[in-house]
């Protein structure tokens, strides 16, 4: 049910904020994140994180469930990088494997920086519904058009690719019941059975998603949309002093972050 | 064989804010060789309620009990092959490149041997009035065409019970006069049938006892005249007309299928 990128519906000060004001503070600490290399720098920045989802009402258990699928991500990164690391003095040996003290502190630094780098992610998904997701993302985008960028389509395309994520995977889900009705087993064999029983499923996914497409495009069609331009919105974006606010704090917290 | 279902509860998405009690305490059975109606506005868990009946859901507590045994114990694989499943819209699930090979699909997960699956194939689809669709593409084949290859899908399992949600929405008069007929067969040769539908008049016609849900709760299950007439306001137009003239003219009893119905009526004196 919960999976990185679903959106958390509360009340919060968090999720109340422009998305626009949020998509420039991501950016911002996923560039900034990089900038730091002191231990109490990424320190700092995740206690920030830490208060944001505090302040975001969202349980930290539910918060740590959506990060779940990244920590196979990070367990290999970190892995690599302590094995294949020659820097600095050798702090284990096994073979012809090597254990450097370099490495060390570099897997460490990796795995925090890919954790806080995906939480902020994670946190601006989950606090923001996927339509003022887009809304922000075109507008943030529509300086573009000037040089011929579709940024309104961009922005289309990615509010329906968002919309229907749900939408195929109930259909995905309905569709695996009916074959599970027929006797189809989709845990046992290995790795080539396994995928081969997904046919059943995917086949029939992969028919359904082009018959909506095609629906879509004619519901839209007879509804009149025709793309971008003097098209106005029925939830118009509102940038406010505490979204500027949000901005300049990130800022500020991710500049002491490269200072300490 | 006999398939109850005792106190069952389902909640969705438990413990999130998306939270949803579909089902609150259902106690139904399936008797062997019956066709049980179950009707119910939307939203009353009807689909939910027959997810449990081959435990593709399993209930959140409560008990599905086969033949006296608890299904849980039954093994899946076992009790999917017993009680056949029917989604709604089952078309959406049709994968292969000829309506041979998705009907086969079933009987051969079965284990079963090439030339038996050939001849239960065969003999499905002729059953379904659709033998000579055999090599076409499943995707080529008009809604109607369709829906029965899909259900031939299931029913190619040989199962005890066959749940049908919704089997004849959006399918035209014809088709749907032919899918209640298969419905009769069924019940000829022994299988259960249980007929999801909100639509009243089909189940008047095939059901031997209906069941009402509302709200994920049973509002009330017996024969269709007992059920139908408890709330004529919800009941098929041959009950609602029965109702009617009853109020002017008494002693029309209780008829529920068109033919009963009619007689009925014919039957009033000075008709």
């Amino acid at each position: 049910m919960t999976s990185l990128g679903q959106f958390y519906p509360v009340d919060s000060p968090v999720h109340s904020l422009d998305p626009r004001a949020k998509i420039v503070a991501t950016a911002a600490l996923a560039v900034g994140l990089f900038l730091i290399d002191s231990t109490t720098g990424l320190l700092f920045v995740a206690a920030a994180l830490v208060a944001l989802v505090a302040a975001s009402r969202i349980p930290v258990r539910t918060f740590l469930r959506l990060l779940r699928p990244v920590l196979f991500i990070v367990a290999l990164t970190v892995t690599f990088q302590i094995l294949f690391s020659r820097e600095g003095s050798v702090v284990l040996e096994w073979g012809f494997l090597e254990v450097h003290s370099g490495g060390l502190r570099l897997g460490f630094f990796l795995a925090l920086r890919i954790f806080l780098l995906v939480s902020a992610a994670g946190l601006l998904t989950a606090t923001t519904a996927p339509v003022a997701l887009a809304d922000g993302i075109e507008d943030l985008l529509s300086p573009l058009k000037r040089v011929r960028f579709p940024a309104h389509e961009v922005a289309m395309m990615m509010t329906i690719a968002l919309r229907f994520i749900p939408t195929l995977g109930d259909e995905a889900e309905k569709i695996r019941g009916a074959q599970a009705a027929r006797g189809a087993d989709f845990s046992e064999g290995g790795p080539v059975r396994r995928a081969r029983s997904l046919i059943p499923v995917l086949v029939p996914l992969t028919v359904g998603a082009f018959r909506r497409a095609d629906e879509l495009a004619e519901a839209m069609e007879s509804r009149g949309y025709r793309g971008g331009e003097g098209r106005t919105r029925y939830r118009e974006l509102r940038f406010r002093k505490r979204d500027a606010l949000a901005i300049a704090v990130s800022v500020l917290v991710l500049l002491v972050g490269v200072m300490l | 064989m006999r398939l109850e279902l005792r106190d069952v509860h389902h909640v969705y998405a438990r413990g999130t804010p998306f939270q949803v009690e579909a089902l609150r305490g259902v106690s139904l059975v399936v008797e062997q060789g019956e066709v049980l109606g179950i009707v119910g506005g939307t939203g009353s868990g009807k689909s939910t309620l027959v997810r449990h009946m081959n435990l593709l859901l399993a209930p959140t507590s409560g008990e599905v009990i086969v033949d006296g045994v608890d299904a849980t114990t039954l093994g899946k694989s076992g009790l999917r092959r017993r009680v056949g499943l029917v989604f709604q819209f089952p078309e959406a699930a049709l994968f292969a490149p000829t309506v041979e090979e998705d009907v086969a699909f079933a009987p051969r997960r079965l284990g079963l041997e090439e030339a038996e699956v050939r001849e239960r194939v065969s003999e499905t689809l002729r059953s379904l009035g659709v033998g000579d669709l055999a090599g076409r593409s499943p995707f080529a084949l008009s809604g109607g065409e369709k829906r029965r290859v899909a259900i031939a899908g299931v029913l190619a399992m040989g199962p005890e019970v066959l749940v049908l949600d919704e089997p004849t929405a959006g399918l035209d008069p014809a088709s749907r006069e032919e899918l209640l007929a298969l419905i009769r067969n069924l019940r000829e040769a022994g299988v259960s049938v249980v007929l999801v539908s909100h639509d009243l008049d089909e189940v008047a016609e095939v059901a031997d006892r209906v069941c009402a849900l509302q709200e994920g709760k049973v509002r009330a299950v017996g024969t269709p005249a007992e059920v139908f007439y408890s709330d004529p306001a919800q009941a098929p137009a041959t009950v609602r007309v029965a109702s009617l003239v009853n109020a002017s003219r008494p002693g029309i009893g209780e008829p529920v299928r068109l033919d009963e119905t009619l007689g009925a009526l014919r039957a009033l004196p000075g008709v």
